[in-house]
Parts: C-alpha cells; sequence; structure tokens
C-alpha cells in the first residue's frame, strides 16, 4: 500500500489501507451512505496531508478545541489536527499502532493519566510521524491533558506557538474576548505561513461550515425518530468531523451522508437494530472509539441504540452570519464556544455539562444514560456526584464506568459489555416491564 | 520570642483548618474569604477588611466526602479540601472566590457552589497565557469581582484601601525575601521543612500578626549559624506543596532545600507590587498576572525554565526535585518538559509523584537516597 505513489511511514500506511479497506467493505452497501462518507472523508484527508507535505505547502498544527476555520482562511495551508493519527489509527487502523505511540510517550516521561490521545500526539512527534508545523494554533479546551499536550509539544517542535484563551463562561462577552483573539491570530498566521489571508476565502469557508451545519442540525432531529434509523457507531464520528473537515466542501459531503442515510432508512421504515430497538440510551462522554464493533454487539445483543450521545450533539448555535469580517469572527468564537463537542460541555461551570445531559435524555426519549468516564477527563470525573445527583433528580438510570478511549489496555471490550448487560437486566428491564 | 517558640507556634496555625489567630479574628468580627490561588488577587480582600484565606486540606482525616462526589482520579489535594468543606470544617470562610486554576479545582469550585453555600462565591475567569494582549479580560474580572464584594457585603474599597494592602502584603513579601536570603547562606539557619511551615502559614493568619512574628524569627535566624551535615543543597518545585512532613522526608536523606518553588512556597509571593501613581486595582492584577507563572499558563515556559535556572544559580543548589500531585495535568505536561530541559542544562532533576497528606516517607528516603548516590553527593 503506498499513499500518492509513494512509501511512507507504517503507521500513515496502516490507516490508509484501513480506510481503503474499510471503504471496500461498505462501498458494497448502497445504505451506508454516511460511514462510506466519512471514510472516505478519512482517506482523502490523509492524501491531502501526504500531497501537502510533497507540495510544500505550510502545516498549521491545531488542537480538537480549535475548529480550524480560521486557518483555512490562508490559501495554500494545511490544517492538520494533533490528535489525527490518533483517531484514524483507532477508528480505521490497528489500535496496536496507538498503544505503540501511548507507551513511547510514557517512555519518554509523560504522565500515565495524561490523556491517551494526548501522549499517542507526543508519541507521533518523537517517531517522526508528524508534518513539521509552520506554527501552531491552539485553544485551551477542552481540557487540561491538552495544556499539557500543548506545551509538550511546544517545547519540542520549537515551532511558534499562539493560544487562544477560552475562557470559562460562554456569554456574549466571552463570545466578543474569543473573536479578537481570533483577529488578533491573522498576522501570526500570516507571519509564519507565509500566507496571506483572504477575507472572501474565510468567508467561503464560513459560507461552507454553515452548509455542514444545516445538515448536521436535520441529522441531529432525524436520529430522535423511534425506532433510531442509523447505527450508533456513526453518532460519535460528528466530532471528527468538526474538528477535520469544518469549512470544507468534504465536511458538508460528509454531513449530507449522515442525514441522507437517516432520512432515507426512516422512509423505509428502518431501525438501527435488526428485529427492532429494545432500548435507547445517551451515551455521555466518551465514545469506544478502539472497538467500533462493540456498538454492532449493543445493537445485536442487547438491543440497544444510541441515538445521540456527546460528540454527535450538534448545538442549535452554529450557525453563522457571513455578512462582514466582524459577524464571521464571533460567528467562529461562539462556534468554538458553544458548539464544538467538548468544548462546548466540558469547559465552565457543571451546568453547562448536565444541562446538555439532561435535554439529550429528554429529546431522544432515552430509557437510560451511559456516563463513559475517560480516564482522563477530569472535568467530568470531579463533577461525577453532581452529574449523578441531577441525574437521579430527573429520574434517568445512569450507569457509570471509567475506561480509556483510546486505549484498550484499560477496560476490555467484555468489562464494559458486561457493565452494560447487568444494568440494563438489574435496572433498566425490570423499569420498562413495569411500565 | 525565639525560633523554636515562633516556628512551633506557626505550626500550631498550619496543623488544622482553624487557627488561633484566626478564630481571635473572626472573634472581633473579622470575615474572612478563602480562596485556592495565587491568581486570585488577595490584595482585594484584604482592602475590603477580609482575611485572606487560602484553602488546603490540612486537619483532613480523610477524603470520603469529597470521594462522594469525586472520582478517585481527582487529585487527593482537591478531594480532601472539598470533604473539610462538605463536613462543614470550613464553617468560618465568609465567602470563597475560586477560579478555574484546573480541572480539578473547577469541579472543586462547582460544589462550592452548590452543596458547600458559603454566603459569598465569585468565580474569576483567569486566561491561561501571561500575555499582554490578555491582561484586560483578566483586570475587567478583578474589576468586577472587587464590585460584586462591595455590593454583596455593602462595603466601599477605596484606592486608600488597596494601597494600604499593597503595603501590609509587600511588607510580608519584604520578609519572605529576607527569610529567603538567609537561605542562601552556606550554613542556611532554617530547613527547607521549618520554611515552608513559615510560608503556609502566611496563608493562614492576618499578614499583620504575620510579619511580627517573622520580623523576630529574622532577627533570632540572622545571628544563628545553620546546618551544613547536608549531602546537597536543592530546590523542590512542582504542583502545590503545603507538606512541610514531606519535605522532612526529603531532608532526612541529606538533601537541604534551600527553596520550594511551588504553590504555598515562594512562588506565591514573587516581587513587591511597585509603587506608583496609577490604578492601585491595576497594580494589584498586573503582579497577580505577570508572575512567576505556574503550570496552568501557557506561552511562558522560557520564563519558568529561566527562574528555576537562576534559582539553582542565586542558592547554589545543586539538584532540583520535582514533586507533582498523582493525576495533576498540567503539572504532568511541565514535568515533561522540564526534565528534559534540565538535562541539557546539566542541572539533576528528580521527578517524584505523591499522594497529598501521604509523606510516604520510605518511598521518597529511597528515590531521593538513590538521587543523591547518582550526584556523587
Amino acid at each position: 500500500m503506498t499513499i500518492l505513489g509513494k512509501e511512507r511511514k507504517e503507521d500513515w500506511e496502516v490507516v490508509y489501507e484501513g480506510a481503503t479497506g474499510l471503504i471496500d467493505l461498505y462501498e458494497e452497501d448502497p445504505e451506508s451512505k454516511g460511514m462510506n462518507s466519512i471514510l472516505i472523508g478519512f482517506r482523502n484527508f490523509i492524501d491531502d496531508i501526504f500531497a501537502a507535505i510533497d507540495e510544500g505547502k505550510p502545516f498549521v498544527w491545531h488542537n480538537c478545541g480549535c475548529s480550524p476555520e480560521l486557518i483555512k482562511g490562508l490559501d495554500g495551508v494545511q490544517t492538520m489536527p494533533i490528535e489525527v493519527l490518533t483517531v484514524l489509527q483507532d477508528l480505521v487502523g490497528e489500535v496496536d499502532f496507538t498503544v505503540a505511540l501511548i507507551d513511547e510517550a510514557e517512555s519518554h516521561g509523560v504522565a500515565p493519566e495524561v490523556c491517551s490521545i494526548d501522549k499517542a500526539a507526543v508519541g507521533a512527534v518523537l517517531k517522526d510521524l508528524y508534518p513539521e508545523p509552520a506554527c501552531m494554533l491552539y485553544h485551551n479546551t477542552p481540557c487540561d491533558s491538552q495544556i499539557a499536550a500543548i506545551k509538550s509539544l511546544t517545547e519540542m517542535m520549537k515551532k511558534p506557538m499562539r493560544l487562544m484563551d477560552v475562557p470559562y463562561l460562554s456569554t456574549d462577552r466571552e463570545v466578543k474576548y474569543l473573536a479578537k483573539q481570533l483577529q488578533e491570530g491573522i498576522p501570526f498566521l500570516e507571519e509564519h505561513t507565509g500566507l496571506k489571508f483572504d477575507w472572501d476565502k474565510f468567508r467561503e469557508v464560513r459560507e461552507e461550515s454553515n452548509r455542514t451545519a444545516e445538515y448536521l442540525r436535520d441529522w441531529n432531529e432525524l436520529r430522535r425518530h423511534r425506532p433510531c434509523p442509523q447505527v450508533s457507531k456513526i453518532v460519535a464520528l460528528n466530532t471528527a468531523l468538526l474538528v477535520a473537515f469544518s469549512g470544507e466542501p468534504e465536511g458538508t459531503k460528509i454531513a449530507k451522508g449522515f442525514r441522507d442515510e437517516a432520512k432515507e432508512r426512516i422512509e423505509r421504515g428502518e431501525s438501527a437494530v435488526e428485529g427492532g430497538e429494545e432500548y435507547r440510551a445517551i451515551w455521555y462522554q466518551d465514545p469506544v472509539w478502539w472497538d467500533l464493533q462493540f456498538y454492532d454487539w449493543m445493537e445485536s445483543e442487547l438491543k440497544l441504540v444510541i441515538p445521540m450521545d456527546l460528540f454527535g450533539y450538534y448545538a442549535p448555535e452554529a450557525l453563522i452570519d457571513t455578512s462582514t469580517p466582524q459577524s464571521m469572527l464571533e460567528g467562529l468564537a461562539r462556534k468554538n464556544l458553544k458548539v464544538l463537542p467538548m468544548s462546548r460541555q466540558f469547559k465552565g461551570p457543571i451546568d453547562y455539562y448536565i444541562d446538555d445531559y439532561l435535554r439529550m435524555c429528554a429529546d431522544y426519549e432515552a430509557d437510560f444514560a451511559i456516563f463513559a468516564g475517560h480516564v482522563a477527563c477530569k472535568h467530568g470525573l470531579g463533577g461525577i456526584g453532581l452529574f449523578r445527583e441531577a441525574s437521579r433528580e430527573a429520574g434517568i438510570p445512569l450507569l457509570y464506568f471509567e475506561f480509556d478511549m483510546f486505549d484498550p489496555r484499560v477496560t476490555s471490550a467484555e468489562a464494559i459489555q458486561e457493565e452494560i448487560t447487568h444494568f440494563i437486566e438489574d435496572i433498566v428491564a425490570p423499569v420498562k416491564e413495569t411500565v | 520570642m525565639g525560633k523554636n517558640e515562633i516556628l512551633d507556634t506557626l505550626r500550631e496555625v498550619i496543623e488544622r483548618p482553624r487557627n488561633a489567630y484566626l478564630d481571635r479574628w473572626r472573634g472581633n468580627g473579622g470575615k474572612v474569604m478563602g480562596y485556592y490561588c495565587s491568581y486570585i488577587p488577595e490584595e482585594v480582600f484584604t482592602a475590603a477588611g477580609f482575611l485572606p484565606y487560602r484553602l488546603r486540606g490540612a486537619g483532613s482525616k480523610d477524603s470520603s466526602d469529597g470521594d462522594a462526589y469525586m472520582s478517585s482520579r481527582i487529585c487527593t489535594f482537591v478531594r480532601h479540601t472539598v470533604s473539610l468543606a462538605l463536613r462543614n470544617e470550613l464553617d468560618f470562610l465568609d465567602g470563597v472566590v475560586l477560579m478555574q486554576n484546573c480541572d480539578h479545582i473547577r469541579r472543586a469550585a462547582d460544589i462550592f457552589a452548590k452543596k458547600v453555600k458559603v454566603p459569598f462565591n465569585s468565580f474569576l475567569s483567569v486566561p491561561r497565557a501571561p500575555q499582554e494582549r490578555l491582561f484586560q479580560w483578566y483586570l475587567d474580572e478583578v474589576r468586577r469581582l472587587k464590585s460584586e464584594i462591595e455590593s454583596f457585603f455593602g462595603l466601599t474599597v477605596t484606592n486608600a484601601d488597596l494601597e494600604k494592602a499593597i503595603e501590609l502584603h509587600n511588607a510580608t513579601r519584604e520578609r519572605i525575601a529576607r527569610l529567603y536570603e538567609l537561605r542562601k547562606r552556606d550554613r542556611p539557619p532554617i530547613t527547607g521543612e521549618e520554611a515552608l511551615g513559615v510560608t503556609i502559614a502566611a496563608h493562614l493568619m492576618p499578614k499583620g500578626e504575620f510579619n511580627n512574628l517573622i520580623d523576630d524569627l529574622l532577627i533570632d535566624l540572622d545571628g544563628k549559624s545553620g546546618n551544613d551535615t547536608y549531602r546537597a543543597r536543592i530546590i523542590v518545585t512542582g504542583s502545590e506543596m503545603d507538606d512541610p512532613e514531606y519535605i522532612a522526608s526529603i531532608e532526612k536523606q541529606g538533601a537541604l532545600s534551600v527553596a520550594e518553588i511551588a504553590c504555598f512556597g515562594q512562588r506565591s509571593f514573587g516581587d513587591l507590587i511597585p509603587a506608583g501613581d496609577g490604578d492601585s486595582l491595576e497594580r494589584i492584577a498586573r503582579h497577580k498576572f505577570f508572575q512567576i507563572p505556574c503550570a496552568r499558563m501557557v506561552e511562558c515556559f522560557d520564563e519558568q525554565v529561566e527562574m528555576l535556572k537562576n534559582t539553582v544559580r542565586d542558592f547554589n543548589a545543586h539538584a532540583i526535585i520535582f514533586q507533582r500531585i498523582k493525576f495533576c495535568d498540567p503539572w504532568a505536561g511541565d514535568g515533561h518538559s522540564l526534565y528534559w530541559r534540565m538535562k541539557q542544562e546539566g542541572i539533576p532533576f528528580l521527578s517524584l509523584e505523591r499522594e497529598y497528606k501521604v509523606p510516604a516517607a520510605g518511598q521518597v528516603g529511597t528515590r531521593v537516597q538513590a538521587f543523591l548516590e547518582q550526584m556523587g553527593k
């Protein structure tokens, strides 16, 4: 397997091969428009990265708390989320490669309790797997682990870095504060990439984001349908879409694929669960990305579907007024503060975190909820007591367990399966039977 | 009073949440304002007539009350402080001003707001890069805080009040600087364990009374000849450090701590707030915002390294011992980078992980012993 006709480092070839293999598999299933579109998107993204390397385009690294549209206002730049390889490796490649990157970082001195995706990013740099950036633009969300990674990567790369300070709350005052920083970040990007920021290009990018947002909004609505029309594993992929593809036609294509698949399946009267769904749950906090078949298991064995999760939830504040530079900057700031999954819920007071949860449970008519506590998400684990209380007050049965969303060594799929099975048997099913 | 008597007095101050000075302050009708972090402008509390009280977990027997609300992956410092608060052992607080130091304390702030219900509860949104472009936001936050205190407690904080507070806090800074100056001697007249007890107490009692005690202590120390039996002089840095026993377990191996560059240690004081004609609140805010940065701050790592290197040089230290409370993410990032930077600089660097209130003297002893041997000490 080669990427753009050239041999590349094994880690990248593995994800490329994985994406290609899955595309071949899903292409035979015309109903899997959603999975198909994002798999093609992933492979195209890898193509773009390597084409950019070959063409000598300047790279700007960013993190998952940063929606990359501002950077894309520079014509000829290549954006790269620092989490890209780990996400691709877990989703379409081989998780052993992620594990090796985590181990590489830990043996270099990164503390084990730092998020596995951040450790893997450090590991990727240590193994020289990432193209060198012209500069780095980071947001201080969604968590402290990102701060640790940002500082480590800046120290390791010795490249210019600028932080967009995302404050505690998300009111208009915070929107204006962040918008001002975005504007002030433009000369930084121009200086270090050697490219000119183009407001017309930025408008195109923002308009494309709006098109993506429209599809995602519809998609979120369609997944409320009973029975849920579309498989559970696709939901969380929304975050990968937003972090990598925001502002690009590819992003709109993927969102349209998600929407069309849900819409058509509803029209055909199809359910995500063969034989009919019995349980609906909101999956909160983080998805199991090292084994997407886990979701297939939930559907086939437990007749359980996840109509929505935190990564898939697309907030209604997403649309941006593109009439003026200021409205676009404020719109992007608002998106970073109030739309981007994780950044929206993880920062700020616990109410931000709990309110979305309760809204999702109500909107998607969940029978229960699953709090999948990624071990590095201290903001979530630190709020678990208040979260449980809120869930109890709302009458939502809540299953809580800790695991690692990128590293299967922390809690095995079997252990999680057992937790969910027992919870349904002991708590959810008896209540449902009574009702 | 002489050294031993003063240190005993201060030891009592730091042993439990309450202390005799605090009780007397409250007995005289004084109010107390709690806070966690050195980015909170405690001078504003003093100017408003409050005793600034830095939250910590001393006296907490266990963290079970905090554990009911927080996972065991939350740092033990936070779980202990939350436990004290939930057990009403911090009921002397008239208010708390918290901030997003880190994800752990951010959630502690939620628990304070929803479960502890201190009469006054405010939150400061502090930017994460000590850069001029972000200072105005911080200043606006400090102004908002002052207005909230004024409005809630029905008082007015004047410029003159702020100037008096600056003077009082500067007097403390001056004394801490003099104490640290003595520690630069070949034979420092005070150990790290003792000195940390002093700097912790400064956060828990009225500054005026603290300053008087330290005046006596400094006179006594100045004439004393100190310890010269140590094997190496070390700087202790890293995450918050308010446990003299931990320093003692390092020093028992012959590694004399000559500076604690950590929260509750020297980092919490910094230089004096400069005098000036400008807006007093802005001078306070500037001092806080551009203090020696801690790990929560970004775009300032070179400054952090420079400060540590200068401290090693000025205190004639042989090595750095970096300690971090388990699960602290900001210091996990810095610990990693500091290790490699210090390696480049040729400064021996030992990284220790710890739990709050668990001295783990055996483990620490073994690590420090091996470290000293590696250094040929």
